[in-house]
């Protein structure tokens, strides 16, 4: 599955982090840092976490 | 660190002391922090939008009741283990099992009830030519918007409303005095919670508090009492501020006519028009954080346990950010922060954008040339701010 995050919507605010925190993370200067490719057994995490996003952000393929 | 870049002062329990005001205009283009008389005032959006989220900063609001005198008890218990105030992986454990059913995908269900509810209101005011802002429409519509998302009775609403606002009083100094009334007041709101869970454990339905009931995350789920608590916090959390914002919003309207007019002939222009009066106007004018460690962040050294505000209608209004700061409900800008930011971002946007972008709507489709019908009384233009009492005329479209 490929993972997508649109950049400049997103704000970093790291509620993805919370239901797929493998996929995704905040790194030192809070900056959201993600896998692109993930395996399909996480597309219920990541699919949460798109619903998730305040921003809307995230899409999935 | 030099000490040669001149600080602005900001007295903000001074009573006069106001968002809009060239004071504090030219703290923020003085420079991108001001010291207040408790802690720092963080002005500029870029900086609000970096530090905001940042981990060294906490909540901060857990320690309230123990500094005002209140170190046990009923209140003390649901306050200090409340999504609000808990942090690191506490919060995050409950605040994913929230989540999803605050999402966009469940919420919309909710839209007709809500349209039904404004529509409602609006039929009851429309043929005066005139109605109180507050009385007549955002606080029955702000409460009852939760009475449809957590499935209590709208019929309910007036003592919704009213414990909710007495546990308000737990927010202000007089604390320790209220404390037993805000006790009683909570016991009571638990009792509403603890009948919503028993109901939707025994008989679930397609509603908000059933998929609480059964959310999982990975064989994690939500104890009775952590989600009775997140229920009370939900209704305490959402009522006063969406109430306020739909003050505020129908205010900055009212001195906009093109504005209004603009958005009655595009009404899919409301969600927007949202944005822009909660970048312009929040009701939450700052967002407050303790530090946890030792910050420093460019000339800022913030001691362990200070206190960071966060400007939000000063972030806002901020030049840097939004070159034409002046209403346009068609302009594409950079976020505001009227939720907040970060792992406390408001857990119910999703609902306040929606229900307040229907409640714009319509009211811009039944009225027009909306004027102040009589004397208006506003809360101090600082903390969080509203009308008290916000009487509009208008002429029916
Ligand atoms: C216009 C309406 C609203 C405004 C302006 C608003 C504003 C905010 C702000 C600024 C915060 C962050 C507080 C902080 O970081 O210190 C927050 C948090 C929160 N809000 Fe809202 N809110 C609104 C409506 C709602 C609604 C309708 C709900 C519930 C359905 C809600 C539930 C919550 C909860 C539970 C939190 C705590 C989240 C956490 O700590 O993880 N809010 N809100
Ligand atoms: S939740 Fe959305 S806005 Fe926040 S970091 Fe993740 S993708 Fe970005």
């Amino acid at each position: 599955m490929q993972v997508y995050v649109d950049r400049a919507k997103c704000d970093n605010h790291g509620q993805c982090t919370f239901s797929a925190p493998t996929v995704f993370r905040l790194d030192e200067q809070g900056v959201l840092q993600y896998e692109e490719n993930v395996d399909e057994s996480l597309r219920d995490e990541v699919e949460e976490a798109a619903d998730v996003c305040p921003l809307q952000a995230i899409f999935i393929k | 660190m030099s000490t040669d870049i001149a600080v602005p002062y900001l007295d903000i329990s001074d009573p006069t002391f106001a968002m809009h005001s060239d004071q504090v205009r030219d703290a923020r283009a003085q420079h991108w922090y001001a010291k207040t008389n408790y802690g720092y005032a963080i002005l500029r959006h870029e900086y609000v939008s970096k530090l905001l989220k940042d981990p060294r900063l906490s909540q901060g609001s857990g320690q309230w009741p123990d500094h005002n005198g209140v170190h046990s008890g009923l209140f003390y218990d649901w306050w200090t283990t409340c999504l609000l105030v808990l942090e690191g992986d506490n919060h995050h454990r409950i605040r994913r099992l929230l989540n999803p059913a605050f999402s966009p995908r469940h919420i919309e269900a909710y839209m007709p009830a809500f349209e039904a509810l404004a529509d409602e209101l609006v039929d009851s005011f429309i043929d005066k030519g005139e109605f109180e802002v507050v009385n007549d429409f955002s606080e029955p519509y702000a409460t009852r918007v939760l009475c449809i998302l957590t499935g209590i009775p709208q019929s309910e609403w007036t003592t919704i409303a009213r414990l909710a606002s007495t546990i308000g009083l737990a927010l202000s100094i007089s604390i320790k005095d209220e404390l037993p009334n805000i006790e009683d007041a909570l016991a009571e709101l638990y009792g509403y919670a603890e009948a919503l869970i028993a109901d939707r454990q025994a008989n679930p339905k397609d509603d908000l508090v059933t998929k609480l009931v059964q959310a999982n995350a990975a064989g994690d789920t939500l104890s009775d009492s952590e989600l009775r608590n997140a229920l009370c916090l939900l209704i305490f959390g959402g009522m006063d501020t969406t109430r306020n914002q739909i003050g505020l919003g129908l205010r900055e309207f009212m001195r906009r006519p093109d504005q209004w007019e603009l958005l009655a002939a595009n009404p899919d222009l409301a969600r927007n028009a949202v944005e822009e009066v909660m970048r312009m106007n929040p009701t939450t004018t700052w967002v407050t954080r303790e530090a946890v460690v030792d910050l420093d962040y460019e000339d800022l050294h913030v001691p362990a346990g200070s206190t960071v505000h966060f400007f939000t209608q000063v972030s806002g209004t901020d030049p840097e950010a939004y070159p034409n700061p002046e209403m346009d409900i068609t302009a594409e800008r950079a976020p505001h922060y009227g939720f907040g930011g970060g792992m406390h971002h408001c857990l119910g946007h999703f609902v306040a954008r929606m229900d307040m972008t229907i409640a714009m709507r319509i009211l811009s489709q039944k009225m027009t040339n909306l004027r102040l019908g009589g004397t208006e009384e506003w809360l101090p233009d600082s903390a969080n701010t509203g009308p008290v009492r916000f009487p509009i005329a208008f002429d029916k479209r």
